[in-house]
Formats: structure tokens, C-alpha cells, sequence
């Protein structure tokens, strides 16, 4: 019991260190939530998402989404920025940060959609038992 | 009546804390920057017409990892643990295999589905995790202790008897069920009949659920009542005459209704994993509660885990 929990202390440990140790990414772009989940009678859900980004070096950055042609927005030479924005989520896209001259994706997050439930209505109907965890 | 234990509360509370937070964590993020630099941003916009869905696969099949526990109102029995969930599924044009139950639709039209179904019973569980008891008799008159008497038989009870409560057989059932659904919730109608010739009995029963969806977090509670007949209640719940005792008198269970609640609930974590919490009430038919077989009126479940579906 003793050896089984020195282990996993010593796994977690080892984890930890690792993040310490390793080399800070050159962009980080951080996105919450990453995933928009759907009701079977409902076709979109509305998210606002809180969207983060760090640099090592300061630049002009662009945040762009898949569903744009153009960036939502750009910051002037910064190491960091912020944006928040609410909307309506029907289909899986991408966050990515560019410099704002060129179309190279930095850093990108992908927001996933889960549809909960059936479109076959047979499967849907047909719920699981009370006892039944899934 | 057994009061809940309260390691059943503990984990209760934990699931009310749960959902609560669960909630909290969900609710929109606040908008951080916008006075500090100016938003150059596109307002929220309409929803693109959802593409059609590509087509569901024939199988669906599910795994939950976590700890859990169902109370076995047996006698002489373990609580059931619940390590594993399996949710094993396959839909052709008609026919289903649907975790154990087999069935053949009959009718899917906009308002229900009929289904004919061969399913085995679900009361056998509960005879998996029975226990052997050695038991001494005696009797205390005129000061003195002695070896109790059989009334059956009259004979002395000298020796330590050795009583594990009856077995019990798996029963095929066949039937039909009526599912509906529609934004109020899903409810479903049963009728279940014995045609394995175990206990020649039926069950009616109808269920009614209802999801509803929150950023990652889904909580679905149902609740749900059935009549089980004499012969049902009493193959499974009754002392039949060949098995009465000493020990274990004889008793015949008459029909009754139970009923049922439960309550599920997941945080989605990404498209396939979710944390799952779930816990579930049924109260016994009276007749069956008053059994010798039962030592408790109700069976409680919970459980707790990672769940994964493929």
C-alpha cells in the first residue's frame, strides 16, 4: 500500500517537474470553453469565449477564426493580450493567432461540438435504465 | 426499515456539491479587456445552417471506469459493487441489440415507437452475492440452556445449520414496449411476460425521464413504476414450501406496485470523455419488502467515475 502510493507521489512529482523544467512555448493561446455541447432539439448553443494569448516576444498578433475571412482583431506590439466574445457555436472551428503581416498560425485552439443524443429517434427513445450509468 | 447508511449520504451531498459547482464553472466567462483596449470584433452572429450529420454507425458501445454500489435487499447478501458500466449497443434497419435486450420494431412514426422485446430479468441480480451462515440454536427453560427444537419436525437442533438463502433462475421475458419523446421528456409503457418458464409471471411498468443541458453539464433525472405479478414476485421474493425452514418460515408474495428514481448527471469533458455521477432509488413492492427473504424495503445505487463513449 505504502510502496503503491510512494509511486504515484513519485509519478505526480515527476510530472510537475517536467512542466517546470520544460521550455515556455514561444506563443501560448489559451481558449475557454473548447466545447459547445448540443441538446438533440437544439441546433447551435451561444458561448462567450474567454480567449488569452501570451508571446515571449512582443509582435503585432491577429486572432482569426476558421468561420472569418478576416481577423476578429489585432493588437498593436504586444506580449499578451485578452478578448472576450459571445457567440453562436453550430459547428466545430479554430482560433488561431497570426502575425499580423503574414498567415502563419502561431498558436491555435479548436472548438469541438458534441451533439448530444440520437437522430435516430428509435435509439433516443429508448433510454437506458434507471440502474444503468451510462 | 433500514436507515440510509451514511456513507450513502456522504456521497448524496457530494453530488448536490457537484452539480453545484459544475454549474457555477459553466456560467459565461466575463468580458476581460475591453476597457483597456478597444474590441475590433464582429457582434454574435446567426448560426449557419447546420450541415446534415453524417450517419450514425449501427454500434454504439460505451465504457464507464469509477466506483460505485448497488444495495442488495437480500438477506445474507453483499452489497453489488459497481467497478465497470457497459453500454453495448447495435440498431439495424428493425431488429436492436440494445445492452441485452433484443427487439424488432413494429411502428416508428413522429409521435411513438413500438418495439416487440426479449430482455432477462432483472430481480436474478440480486441472488448473484448471497453468503453461507453457519447458525447455532438453543434454548434457555428452567434455567437451564438447551438444544432448541425444530418445529417442523420435532427433532432437536444440536448441530450448527448451515443456511444460505434459495437460488433462483434467470427468466427470459418477452414483450412489447411504447417509447415516446418529444420536448417535455421521453416516457415509455412495458409489458413483459415470462417465456422461459421460470416464473410465469409479468411486469408492467412505464418510465419517465427527462435531460436537460447546460454548457458541459447534463443532468437527467427519471422516475418510473411498475406492477409485478404474484407469480413474478413470489418465484423470486416468496419462501416457496420445499424451501421452508426452521430458520425460514414459509411466505407467499401477492402482485404489488414499485417504483423508481434516479438521476444522472455529466460534465463533458471533451466529444468522448465525460465525468459521470449517478445515483438511483427503488422502493420494493410492500408484499415483497415483508418477505423473510428481504431485509430492507429499498435499494439504493450510486456511482462515480470517468465514462468514455467510442
Amino acid at each position: 500500500m505504502l510502496a503503491r502510493l510512494s509511486i504515484i507521489i513519485a509519478g505526480c512529482l515527476g510530472v510537475a517537474m517536467n512542466a517546470v523544467a520544460a521550455d515556455p512555448l514561444p506563443v501560448t493561446l489559451v481558449v475557454k470553453p473548447l466545447l459547445c455541447v448540443i441538446d438533440k432539439n437544439e441546433t447551435a448553443c451561444t458561448i462567450t469565449f474567454d480567449v488569452r494569448w501570451k508571446s515571449v516576444l512582443a509582435a503585432e498578433y491577429c486572432l482569426n477564426d476558421s468561420t472569418r475571412p478576416t481577423p476578429l482583431r489585432c493588437w498593436p506590439r504586444a506580449d499578451s493580450g485578452e478578448h472576450s466574445q459571445e457567440r453562436v457555436v453550430s459547428e466545430e472551428f479554430v482560433f488561431w493567432l497570426s502575425p499580423a503581416t503574414g498567415t502563419e498560425r502561431v498558436a491555435e485552439a479548436k472548438i469541438e461540438v458534441l451533439r448530444v443524443g440520437s437522430d435516430d429517434r428509435r435509439r433516443e427513445r429508448r433510454a437506458r435504465h434507471v440502474w444503468d450509468v451510462l | 426499515m433500514k436507515i440510509l447508511r451514511f456513507q450513502h449520504l456522504l456521497i448524496m451531498s457530494a453530488m448536490c456539491l457537484w452539480t453545484q459547482m459544475v454549474a457555477a464553472q459553466d456560467a459565461p466567462a466575463a468580458s476581460g479587456t475591453a476597457a483597456e483596449e478597444p474590441a475590433t470584433t464582429a457582434p454574435a452572429t446567426n448560426p449557419p445552417a447546420p450541415r446534415p450529420l453524417p450517419e450514425e454507425k449501427n454500434w454504439r458501445f460505451g465504457v464507464a471506469l469509477g466506483f460505485g454500489e448497488r444495495t442488495n435487499p437480500l438477506i445474507q447478501s453483499e452489497d453489488i459493487p459497481v467497478l465497470v458500466d457497459l453500454d453495448i449497443a447495435w440498431f439495424g434497419e428493425r431488429w436492436f441489440f440494445d445492452n441485452f435486450d433484443l427487439g424488432y420494431e413494429l411502428v416508428d412514426s413522429q409521435n411513438f415507437t413500438t418495439n416487440i422485446v426479449a430482455r432477462v430479468n432483472s430481480d436474478r441480480a440480486f441472488f448473484g452475492k448471497t453468503n453461507a451462515k453457519y447458525i447455532n440454536f438453543s434454548y434457555l427453560g428452567g434455567g437451564a440452556l438447551g438444544p432448541a427444537v425444530d418445529p417442523g419436525t420435532g427433532e432437536l437442533v444440536e448441530q450448527p445449520l448451515k443456511f444460505k438463502p434459495p437460488k433462483r433462475d434467470y427468466a427470459v421475458e418477452a414483450g412489447f414496449e411504447m417509447l415516446m419523446d418529444g420536448e417535455w421528456g421521453m416516457a415509455a409503457l412495458r409489458a413483459f411476460h415470462d417465456v422461459s418458464g421460470t416464473h410465469g409471471g409479468y411486469e408492467l411498468s412505464a418510465d419517465y425521464g427527462f435531460r436537460w443541458i447546460r454548457g458541459r453539464f447534463s443532468i437527467a433525472p427519471s422516475v418510473g413504476v411498475s406492477y409485478k405479478d404474484a407469480a413474478l414476485s413470489d418465484y423470486y421474493w416468496g419462501v416457496h414450501e420445499d424451501e421452508a425452514t426452521f430458520l425460514l418460515p414459509a411466505y407467499d408474495v401477492e402482485g404489488g406496485f414499485g417504483w423508481e428514481a434516479g438521476l444522472r448527471t455529466s460534465y463533458y469533458l471533451t466529444r468522448s470523455l465525460r465525468l459521470a455521477v449517478s445515483a438511483n432509488y427503488e422502493r420494493l413492492p410492500h408484499s415483497v419488502s415483508k418477505s423473510p427473504l428481504v431485509e430492507d424495503e429499498e435499494v439504493l445505487g450510486y456511482f462515480a467515475g470517468f465514462a468514455w463513449q467510442f
